[in-house]
């Protein structure tokens, strides 16, 4: 469902240097898996995200969502897919329903099936109170999940979402996560990433360790943490081989 | 559905959407329809108040100030009965007339006394039998003395004229009447008005609508430009601050859609500040024509009013579509709300500037009406005037299209601008402070290009008004005007100079044969174009135009040399190395597509003749930096460039020093009679053939 096959992203520095964001990036997510992308800041997360969302081009490489390549058919790309990051936020001064209503019709929906998702998401996200109040006067929680039904309302059959607890408390956090763990069940291709690691740790059924660009391990829980030290020791132990290299 | 109906459908989301966010916002709506519905009302009102004090001024300068005269001799009291008797014959003949006029008899030393004491203001001393020689028929010598002490100012020096003028006047009619002779003599013509209103509106004022409309056009133009600037921000870079542009760009909808819907949303804004502008603008004027006395003359029938209105409006409907388009490329390119305010700032100069330019005098015609805000206001002056209808709607009708086609040039630039990673996420190290030195790189940005221009037109500018006279000393000013901001960018911004500025030989080894090109093309193109200015215009030069071919024939006809040198060599380097270098390396970038190639040439081109100043030499300049332009491109060299431009300005040099006279002002200064049929035909075979070899060296 999610493909990405030997992603490259290069920028330009001010001083005249390259820096590669993105070396060389290749995995996949199956329907119906949850897969989590550790990584601790400024490591290319943020950027793997924004190539598999066609936000960015890659300098080299190439990736799918549901069969749709991200360089040709960016377009196709967008309509299989649900993007959230901790920086996409929601319009201030229009209400969840206005949100929503909107995107359904940039996604092509005609006025009936707009309705209809948009009743069955304020449901599903817990935002049948606040409907109607103007974005900007709803908690950060709210938003984030006005964001998410933003992502959802054409019913994509894959998920990329960077960081979507950042700013979330405790509860708020958990909700959100119960609620990506029901769109994996419904046979979605979740791909999550984060650098709190414990939060997903017993959530996701597959994990991606990325450093500098690179992808440095991945597996299951399983494979990855055979001592006692859990998923925290793998990433270090992950981190770390490659530091040594 | 359909392609086109979803590509309608995502535009219209986000027109609706946008539409929504400027309706709820209240600082949008307080600038598109408070601001106007106010501002016409105030301005009015401090307008007829400024003019009702300004007349009030004008009318107390104009009355006369109390004057107080001695008069001593033995015909003082005689003639003090012939001032009053004079002074009461013309008594409401003037406004003020006859103001305080004090006459004191008395001897001399009591005039010197009252003199030196200032109670005075002039002291007469009247000849023996000067009353009586006013009834005959020598002249009076009178000499008045006016006191050190308390000077006789300007209006009361022209108090005591009047006073003796109307003693001259009752004077001359009794030495006609003792002629035998009827005043009628004196007066071969006698005016009256008969039917109409009276009117007593002072003739300064009267007729005064299509002047004073200029100023109210210019402000409409702002206004309206000012109604996109906040939904522009709003929409992009509003949109940014607030992290939704990722959003909308990771919907199924391309940029250009997405940019066309903003478009449309800010439009219909700008569109309702133009409409609650025109309702202001339309009540005011009605406030005022009730405040007109019966009978003024605004110097405009109703009809046309009305025609005029519909004409603006439909003018500034394309002024609105490319003040929203503006702003939002503008916006485009800017990172967060507080930059896009920063750079929409130099819009609205812009913009106030070119509209302001359409009253100018000798600004107009078909190709001006082209022009962005400069062309709407001309056209809805236009449609104040005489002009016939079949005109004005041929101007309207280029005005629409060139507000269609520059809208939709900058709607393309935004929606490149709008996805620009650099600018959407700002890449991880460009963050650089401002005194951070950029990275190396092949050629200009088009920002750096922009700002480079910018500050040497200004230059230019102030080197203009500061330069002294003497075109030996001024061109040289001029010239470093260009030079210095190029090398201080040079200095700034790491370029490659072989690639910015074409330092390549055209055509390999026959460079010599595409050079000779460039000379043959430069010269045919000065011929062909003036030709086409005089076809176009006329003779007719402004006293800027004809004044700069005087000094030019002058420094010419004393050095030719150095004439030369001034005017062709110099300006050939100079403006080449700036133009066709750096400017056009600029814009056309380091990847150039055809697309780009032809908007940079353009771009190059038209700083190439705003830089020339005199508007009757830009249409000329304008061709001559496209031809100039696509010479560099094409052969990816300067030097045909540099030769074409020497050679263009040398062609008038030359004919000055051939025909070594005066005559060569005639070609300078535009006389058809100079223009033969031949040498346009061998103008134009030289223009063509030169193109033909400078292609030669073209470089794919």
């Amino acid at each position: 469902m999610i493909f990405a096959d030997g992603l490259v992203k290069h920028f330009s520095a001010t001083d005249g240097t390259l820096v590669q964001a993105v070396d060389g990036v290749s995995f996949s997510v199956a329907p119906g898996e949850m897969v989590g992308l550790l990584g601790a800041n400024g490591v290319g997360k943020t950027t793997t995200m924004r190539l598999l969302a066609t936000l960015l081009r890659p300098t080299a490489g190439t990736a799918s969502i549901d069969g749709c390549d991200i360089r040709t058919d960016p377009l196709g790309v967008r309509r299989r897919m649900g993007y959230l990051s901790a920086n996409t936020g929601v319009p201030d001064r229009l209400t969840p329903q206005e949100v929503l209503r909107s995107f359904g019709r940039l996604h092509g929906l005609d006025d009936e099936a707009i309705a209809a998702r948009v009743a069955q998401l304020v449901a599903t996200l817990g935002l049948t109170s606040c409907q109607h109040r103007p974005c900007g006067r709803l908690s950060t929680g709210q938003r984030q999940r006005v964001s998410l039904g933003r992502a959802l309302v054409h019913d994509p059959p894959a998920l990329v979402l960077d960081e979507p607890t950042s700013g979330l408390d405790i509860v708020g956090a958990r909700d959100l996560l119960d609620l990506l763990e029901r769109l994996r069940d419904e046979g979605r291709a979740v791909l999550v990433s984060t650098h709190r690691l414990h939060e997903i740790e017993r959530r996701c059924d597959r994990f991606l360790i990325i450093d500098a660009g690179r992808i440095v391990g991945q597996g299951t829980r399983a494979e990855l943490a055979e001592g006692p030290g859990g998923l925290e020791e793998a990433f270090f132990a992950a981190v770390g081989q490659r530091g040594e290299a | 559905m359909n392609g086109e109906r979803r590509r309608w459908r995502a535009i219209s989301a986000v027109m609706q959407r946008d539409l929504l966010e400027f309706v709820r916002d209240r600082r949008t709506l307080f600038v598109t329809l408070l601001m106007p519905m106010a501002m016409y009302p105030v301005l009015a009102l401090a307008s007829t108040l400024g003019l009702r004090t300004a007349l009030s001024d004008i009318e107390a300068r104009q009355a006369p100030l109390p004057l107080a005269v001695a008069l001593t001799g033995s015909d003082a009291a005689a003639f003090a009965r012939r001032i009053e008797e004079a002074t009461r014959s013309e008594k409401g003949s003037s406004p003020g007339w006859p103001a305080g006029l004090a006459v004191n008899i008395c001897d001399r030393q009591a005039a010197q006394e009252l003199l030196d004491e200032g109670k005075m203001h002039a002291w007469i001393e009247l000849p023996s039998g000067s009353t009586a020689a006013l009834d005959g028929q020598t002249t009076v010598p009178i000499e008045a003395h006016i006191s050190a002490v308390k000077p006789l100012d300007g209006r009361r020096r022209d108090h005591l004229v009047a006073v003796m003028e109307a003693v001259a006047r009752a004077a001359r009619q009794r030495r006609m009447a003792a002629e035998g002779l009827p005043t009628s003599v004196l007066e071969p013509i006698s005016l009256s008005f008969v039917g109409g209103p009276k009117t007593d509106a002072p003739a300064s004022i009267e007729g005064i609508v299509p002047t004073a409309a200029g100023g109210v056009l210019v402000l409409l133009a702002l206004l309206t430009a000012t109604g996109a600037f906040y939904p522009a921000i709003d929409a992009i870079a509003g949109e940014k601050e607030r992290g939704t542009i990722e959003t909308l760009l990771i919907a199924p909808a391309s940029t250009g859609e997405i940019v066309t819907g903003k478009f449309l949303a800010i439009w219909a804004v700008t569109l309702a500040t133009l409409l609650v502008n025109a309702v202001s603008i339309a009540a005011t004027a009605a406030v005022l024509v009730r405040l007109i006395p019966a009978g003024f003359d605004l110097g405009i029938a109703g009809s046309q009013a009305a025609v005029a209105a519909g004409v603006t409006v439909a003018a500034f409907v394309g002024l609105a579509a490319v003040a929203a388009a503006l702003c939002l490329a503008v916006t485009s390119g800017s990172r967060s709300g507080k930059e896009a305010q920063n750079t929409l700032t130099p819009v609205i100069l812009l913009v106030s500037g070119l509209a302001g330019s359409a009253l100018l005098p000798g600004t107009g015609g078909t190709a001006f009406a082209a022009v962005p805000f400069a062309g709407q206001v001309f056209l809805a002056r236009e449609s104040l005037s005489e002009v016939g209808f079949g005109t004005i709607a041929a101007h309207l009708a280029v005005s629409l299209v060139a507000s269609a086609g520059v809208a939709g040039l900058l709607l393309r630039g935004a929606a490149a601008a709008i996805s620009d990673e650099e600018l959407l996420f700002r890449g991880p190290d460009s963050a650089g402070g401002l005194f951070t030195r950029p990275a190396a790189r092949e050629v200009p940005t088009p920002m750096q290009g922009f700002a480079t221009a910018l500050v040497a037109f200004a230059g230019l500018w102030y080197a203009q008004g500061m330069a002294p006279n003497d075109l030996a000393r001024a061109i040289p000013v001029q010239q470093a005007a260009l030079m210095v901001p190029l090398v201080a960018a040079l200095c700034w911004q790491r370029v490659d100079p072989r690639r910015t500025f074409g330092l390549t030989l055209p055509g390999g080894h026959r460079w010599p044969l595409v050079v000779g090109g460039g000379l043959l093309a430069g010269a045919g193109l000065f011929v062909l174009m003036a030709a086409a200015t005089l076809t176009l215009r006329g003779t007719h030069l402004s006293g800027a135009a004809r004044d700069l071919a005087e000094r030019i024939m002058t420094l010419l006809l004393a050095r030719p040399w150095m004439g030369w040198v001034l005017v062709a060599v110099l300006p050939a380097a100079c403006e080449e190395v700036f133009f066709r270098g750096w400017l056009l390396a600029a814009f056309t970038g380091e990847k150039p597509g055809r697309r780009r190639a032809v908007v940079a040439v353009l771009l190059q081109a038209a700083a190439f003749s705003a830089f020339h100043l005199l508007p009757e030499r830009m249409p000329q300049t304008f061709v001559l930096g496209l031809a100039l332009g696509w010479m560099t491109l094409a052969t990816r060299s300067l030097l045909p460039a540099v030769a074409a431009h020497l050679a263009h300005n040398s062609v008038p040099l030359a004919v000055v020093h051939l025909t070594a006279d005066r005559e060569g002002t005639q070609l300078l200064a535009g006389d058809p009679s100079s223009l033969a049929g031949w040498l346009v035909a061998a103008a134009a075979v030289a223009a063509s053939a030169g193109l033909a070899v400078v292609n030669t060296g073209r470089r794919t």
